[in-house]
Order: C-alpha cells, then sequence, then structure tokens
C-alpha cells in the first residue's frame, strides 16, 4: 500500500466514468434514433423530380388488394405530374392510427375507409368536404352510382368519393342443398320460404343436440350489419331516414327482430355469438347452407370448391331491400391545395371508364359506373353484384349519422346478443335499446 | 473507502477551494447514474411523461383533433354515475378475485412438483413457462380458435365427453369470462412458477431433515417450512399477480371484444374503447387515473399485510 496504488485505483476509477459516460451516450443516442426513425411516414409530398407523391391508405389487404394496385399503376404511368403511393392495413388499425396520424400532420394524403364511417370523423374535423369535386362537370360525377356518392354525405356536405360499391348477395351452397332434399337451382326468395327450408336445412345428424349443419351463417358482431338490413324487411330500420329518431322501438322493426331471433333460437337455423369472420368460415367449411356477405368472399369460397349460386338474398313482407357497403376515400381538413388538385385527379381517373373495368374484372366488385358493366368480361361477378335488381334495392346502412357507429356497436348489438341469449322479450329489450339510441342522436 | 488524494472534509459541499477529482463514492455514484441514463431517459420519455400528460387530459374535454377544454372534474362524475364504468368495475374485481389466487396456487403447485427430479422435467418447466413469453394476442387467437364451437379442436374433444355448449364459449354469457381468466392464468402461471422455484430451492435441505427427524409430516413440513421461506416470493408474486390481472385486456380485445353485452368487459378495455373508438381521450385518461389509484392503494395494503407476514428462520 504505497502512494502508487491511490493513483491506480483513480485512474481506473476516472477511467470507469469516461466508459460509462460514453456508453451512456452512445446508448441513449441509438434508442432515441430507433424510436424516432418510425412514424416519419409521408412527410414530403414531393419527389426530387418535381412529382407531387399522395400517400394513400386503405384496407384492401384481401384478394382485391392487387386489383387496386393495378389501377393505381395504371394512373401512375399514365400521367408524370403525380404518384400515388398505396399503403395498405387491416381496416382495424387504419381506423386507429388515421385520426392520431391526421392530427399529427403526418397522416395519408387520400383515406379510403368504410362511407359510414365517414360521418364519425367528419364530425370531428378530420374530412376535408369534397363538394367542388362534384361541381367540376370535367370529372364526370354524374355518371356515378347514386347510392355510392349519396352514402359519404353527412350534415349537408359530400365528404369523400366512391371507392368500391359492394352488396350483399346470398351465397348458397348447392351440395347442402340437393342433400337436404331441396332444388338447388331454387334458392328461397322470401323469408317465408327460407323459414320453411330451415328444419330441412338445420340438421343434427350426431344427436347430441345441436345442430352440425346449419341454414345459415348469420353473424351478430363485428360484421357487415346483416341482422340490421333485415330490419328493412317489415318497415322497420335503426334509425329515421333523416337520422334524427331511433325506430328500434317501432313495431316493424319488433316484428322483424321478433322473428329471426324465433328462427335463430327456437328453430335453431344459425348458430347463436358468431362473428363475421366466424359466419365467413362456417359457409366456408360446408356446416351452413346460406350466408348473405359481399363479393369480397368470392375468391375465398372458390378456392375452397364449394360449389355455391349467388342470389338475390329472400325480401320480407314489406321490402326486399339488400344491404350495400360503400368505402370512399376522403381528403384530409389540413391538406394543402396542391395535394387536393392531385388527388381530384386520381379520383377521376380512378371512377373513369378504364379504371372501373380494371377494378370490376380484378376484384369481382361491381363498378361505381353502371354504364360500363356490359365491358367487363373477366369476371362473372361484377354482373352479378351490380345486376339491376340488386342494385335497385341496395340501401346503405344509416348514411351521414354520425352515430351511426356508436348506436351499432353499443346499443344494437349488445342488445341483439342480449335477446339471442334469451335475456328478456325481444320487446323489452329492443324497447330499452331505442331508449339508448335516441340519447345516441341526441348527443 | 476514501482515497488519500481527495482532500475536503466528508461533510457536506466544498468550500471555496475546488474539488480536482471526485472522492471514490461520488464517482461511484455518478457512474451508477450514467448507467442508468439511458433506461431512466426512456422511462421518463415514454412512461412518466405521458402519465403527467394524461392526468392533465383528464381534466379536459380532448377528443384529439380539435384542441383541448379545460372541464374540471366533469369527467370523473360522469364517470363514477355511469353504469359502463361501475360493470367494468365490477368485472375487474372478479376477474382479479379469481385469477390471482388461482394463478399464485397454481404457480406454487407447480414449483413443488418440479422441484423434485423425474424424467422430462427440463421439457415440464419450459412448457409452462412459454406462454409468459409469447404475445399475449397470438395466445387469445390460438384460444378463440381452439374453443371455436364448431370448428375448435377444444369443442371437438370435449364433444366426446358429452359436454356440448349450445353456443360458443365465447359468446356465452355464462362462459366468456371463464375463458378469457382460463386465459390469463395459462399465460402467467409460468412466470410465477420460476419465481417460486427460485425460492424453493434456496430453502437449505436440512430443515426438512431436521423437521422429518422431529416426525413432522408433508403437509406440516410444506406449512412450516415452505410456504413461510416463501414469504418473500409469495408477497412479491402476489403484488405482481393483482397488478397485472387488475390490468386485463389483451386476451379479452382478442377473444371476447368486452362481450357479449359488455359481460366480459374490463376497465382497461372500457378505457380502450371509450378512448379510441368513441374518441373521448379525456373521459378514458379520466377512468385510466382512477385506476392507477385503485391500483396503487391495493399494491400498498398488499405490501403492508403481506410485509407483515414474512418470516426468516
Amino acid at each position: 500500500m504505497n502512494a502508487q496504488q491511490p493513483l491506480r485505483s483513480a485512474r481506473r476509477g476516472h477511467l470507469r466514468v469516461v466508459m460509462a459516460t460514453t456508453a451512456a451516450i452512445a446508448i441513449s443516442t441509438l434508442t432515441l434514433a430507433g424510436c424516432a426513425g418510425q412514424g416519419s411516414g409521408s412527410a414530403d409530398d414531393t419527389t426530387t423530380d418535381g412529382k407531387i407523391v399522395l400517400s394513400f391508405w386503405n384496407g384492401f389487404t384481401g384478394p382485391d388488394g392487387p386489383a387496386l394496385q393495378q389501377v393505381v399503376d395504371d394512373f401512375n404511368d399514365s400521367q408524370d405530374e403525380i404518384e400515388v403511393k398505396t399503403n395498405i392495413m387491416p381496416w382495424d388499425t387504419l381506423y386507429q392510427k388515421v385520426l392520431t396520424s391526421v392530427a399529427g400532420n403526418n397522416g395519408p394524403d387520400i383515406i379510403a375507409m368504410s362511407a359510414s364511417r365517414i360521418p364519425q370523423f367528419a364530425d370531428e374535423g378530420m374530412f376535408m368536404p369534397v363538394d367542388d369535386y362534384y361541381d367540376d362537370e370535367a370529372n364526370d360525377t354524374a355518371a356515378l352510382t347514386p347510392a355510392a356518392v349519396e352514402a359519404s354525405m353527412y350534415d349537408g356536405a359530400n365528404y369523400g368519393v366512391p371507392v368500391n360499391y359492394a352488396t350483399m348477395m346470398m351465397y348458397y351452397n348447392k351440395d347442402l342443398f340437393t342433400a337436404a332434399g331441396l332444388d338447388p337451382e331454387a334458392p328461397p326468395t322470401t323469408w317465408d320460404e327460407f323459414a320453411a327450408m330451415v328444419p330441412q336445412l338445420s340438421t343434427d345428424d350426431n344427436g347430441d343436440g345441436k345442430p352440425d349443419v346449419y341454414a345459415i351463417a348469420l353473424a351478430d358482431h363485428e360484421t357487415v350489419p346483416i341482422f340490421p338490413s333485415l330490419l328493412w324487411g317489415t318497415g322497420g330500420g335503426i334509425v329515421s331516414e333523416d337520422g334524427t329518431t331511433s325506430m328500434l322501438g317501432d313495431p316493424a322493426s319488433i316484428e322483424a327482430l321478433e322473428f329471426w331471433v324465433d328462427l335463430v333460437t327456437e328453430q335453431k337455423a344459425a348458430p347463436v355469438g358468431l362473428s363475421g369472420a366466424d359466419a365467413d368460415k362456417l359457409f366456408q367449411t360446408e356446416k351452413a347452407a346460406i350466408e348473405i356477405v359481399g363479393p369480397w368472399m368470392t375468391t375465398g369460397f372458390d378456392e375452397a370448391d364449394i360449389n355455391y349460386g349467388l342470389a338475390k338474398p329472400f325480401g320480407g313482407p314489406v321490402d326486399d331491400a339488400v344491404l350495400a357497403d360503400v368505402v370512399s376515400m376522403g381528403i384530409p381538413s389540413n391538406a394543402s391545395d396542391e395535394v387536393k388538385e392531385a388527388a381530384y385527379k386520381f379520383f377521376a381517373y380512378w371512377n373513369s371508364p378504364d379504371g372501373q373495368i380494371t377494378w370490376a374484372n380484378g376484384s369481382g366488385f361491381p363498378p361505381t359506373r353502371a354504364d360500363v358493366a356490359d365491358q367487363i368480361t373477366e369476371s362473372p361477378y361484377p354482373a352479378i353484384f351490380g345486376a339491376p335488381d340488386v342494385a335497385d334495392s341496395a340501401r346503405v346502412l344509416m348514411p351521414g349519422v354520425a352515430a351511426g357507429g356508436p348506436i351499432l356497436e353499443t346499443v344494437f348489438t349488445p342488445a341483439l346478443q342480449r335477446a339471442l341469449n334469451g335475456e328478456g322479450t325481444v320487446e323489452e329489450i329492443f324497447t330499452q335499446a331505442s331508449e339508448e339510441a335516441q340519447a345516441e342522436l341526441d348527443k | 473507502m476514501t482515497t488519500t488524494i481527495a482532500v475536503p472534509p466528508a461533510t457536506g459541499t466544498s468550500s471555496a477551494a475546488p474539488r480536482r477529482r471526485l472522492r471514490a463514492s461520488g464517482r461511484r455514484a455518478l457512474t451508477a447514474w450514467l448507467f442508468l441514463a439511458p433506461s431512466l431517459i426512456i422511462l421518463v420519455a415514454f412512461t412518466l411523461y405521458p402519465m403527467i400528460q394524461a392526468v392533465y387530459l383528464s381534466f379536459t374535454d380532448y377528443n384529439l383533433i380539435r384542441a383541448a377544454e379545460f372541464v374540471g372534474l366533469s369527467n370523473y362524475v360522469e364517470l363514477f354515475q355511469s353504469a359502463p364504468f361501475w360493470n367494468a368495475f365490477t368485472n375487474t374485481v372478479v376477474y382479479a378475485l379469481v385469477v390471482t389466487p388461482v394463478t399464485v396456487i397454481l404457480a406454487l403447485l407447480f414449483a413443488i412438483m418440479l422441484n423434485q427430479a423425474f424424467h422430462g422435467r427440463a421439457f415440464a418447466r419450459t412448457a409452462i413457462f412459454l406462454p409468459f413469453i409469447v404475445s399475449l394476442g397470438i395466445i387469445a387467437i390460438a384460444w378463440a380458435f381452439l374453443l371455436d364451437p364448431n370448428i375448435g379442436l377444444l369443442s371437438y374433444w370435449l364433444g366426446f365427453v358429452g359436454i356440448v355448449p349450445e353456443q360458443g364459449w365465447l359468446s356465452d354469457p355464462r362462459y366468456a369470462m371463464g375463458a378469457v381468466m382460463l386465459v390469463g392464468v395459462w399465460k402467467n402461471v409460468g412466470f410465477y412458477m420460476v419465481i417460486y422455484l427460485a425460492g424453493l430451492q434456496s430453502i437449505p435441505v436440512d430443515m426438512y431433515e431436521a423437521a422429518r427427524l422431529d416426525g413432522a409430516g408433508p403437509w406440516q413440513r410444506f406449512r412450516s417450512i415452505t410456504l413461510p421461506l416463501l414469504s418473500n416470493q409469495t408477497l412479491l408474486v402476489m403484488v405482481l399477480a393483482l397488478i397485472a390481472t387488475l390490468q386485463a385486456f389483451d386476451q379479452i380485445y382478442v377473444m371476447t371484444r368486452g362481450g357479449p353485452f359488455f359481460r366480459t368487459e374490463t376497465l382497461v378495455m372500457l378505457i380502450y374503447r371509450e378512448g379510441f373508438q368513441e374518441l373521448r381521450f379525456g373521459y378514458a385518461s379520466a377512468i385510466s387515473f382512477v385506476l392507477l389509484i385503485f391500483v396503487f392503494i391495493l399494491s400498498m395494503i398488499q405490501f403492508g399485510y403481506l410485509r407483515r407476514k414474512q418470516v426468516t428462520y
């Protein structure tokens, strides 16, 4: 222990501090750099060669994705000033991310979403009205299907331009029909015809009290709103035409609900508690004879080699309205004029005859404009889903109602689930639900 | 242990003469802080700051697009009067009251069983621990498939034993909570088992020898030696388990979305729904803060109670 030791240990200690500092700085820098790297999505709107770059967020993750990309590529190739870049993600991810990104000025330039959700976001101030797009005759908007155009209207202004227009048709399994002793070419056309077929289609072979094959795969949550659309059959509905009054407690609505709840719970026409994805799986594994769903399932069912037919869904005693789901695209409210003009050009191309022919051929969806229907030769589905008798009866659920989403999620679906689980009579449950829906509308 | 180079006295800050080098203890402290710095920075930036921000937001009506307007206590008043909040609160408490003891007791059981050598012990330990490191979202998807009444494997096997649910486990209001509880237990039991295993292995074997010589039976040995000497681990495990169960969300979001008709909606699920679906971030922040206080109080009570029960021989 001479004078050397303290010096050495002091130097070692000093070295340790230097190393620790360097390490700390290095780690902090690397970590923060890593974190900062994400989320810088599409800040720049121009590329080096002077083109305007538009980022287009949408949820077409399925087999219709490539068809959409084809139209986008065609648009990019057709001119030199604008380039559209797609950013495809699952719909729920899009709904969660879009508001935060737009608020953070970090978001897309073109946003596609289900037209039924546009009012909620427009109410929050996320979208910019695009009425001037429709006013400009050069955009040829008169050729578009009116239902597709009106779906994105909210509070007197139009916030979107149609991306796709999908009608829900009745897929029916011809083999299961034959096995049940029914004519495979004669699907039910009315509710009563269907009800008569249920005992033959819902079969319990192994006698355990639960059907092995069901007549219909009818989802009650996380699905396209088929159940709500059934209310139209008796002239009922969830919300009045003008979007101000709840119709859930009306006799017509109760009648429709009692008919269907009874068919599901007493006659075992469908399993209780299916989600949309469960219903698709059920039909795909041939455990359900019928499913009412949109054109996006054709590829999946074709690949599963199901011998199915397509028909207009069975009509109710009063009305045979068919549910239509519209996806529209809009522009964020903080977009610059330059971005807006460029986006309008893309909108016009998407809805042009060329754009729609490419889209319909590739996706099987009907085109947003009826005048090109006979030029779609590569897929039989657009003609089926866009057939005149279907298109004439097509109706969108609760268009322009900002509270539509919340009503469906927090009022209708829980009430329906309660009814299907026998927690009270349909009348009690839905009268109560009607009051809750009215409260949502009045907010 | 101070070096002889440093001159200033041990008390307080230095006087007029500047220090040329820190004392070793000061150096050690500085080194320690520097090593802690990266984690601390991240913790402050991504945990503490958002927490404070959320508390601020809970007094506003923030909805992400429009500027936040101060609304005082109205969010808190509203939530204490709202049926959905109390429904979620009840569900959360029920979930915690069932899952916490079940997980802890099961973990202890597994630890004791797997502390004895037998063929395949390593495999068993891995198998029980594996769910802990797999993402809960993925586990929940897998379980949702297994429990599917029409195409699920578990439902198929149960069918042989005669258990055929009328409708899916996850959409039946009587069983949905049980299903998410099952996944909750299954996910975390491995982690607590590992903690208990470490504790078990630190109990000196001669204690058991001595007890056996004194004629204590296995149950007596467990009660008088094992359990008390595991009191440290029990404290840790119970606090962790309670905190985790009070925040149950992942498997509920994936398997039932809070349904059927809100029967499985817990507080965090409600926070998610109000915040990200209804876009009421101010209100959701208020609920989060109430949950935070609740968890904090419960943890303090637990600490106080279990601390007193700690034993060392």
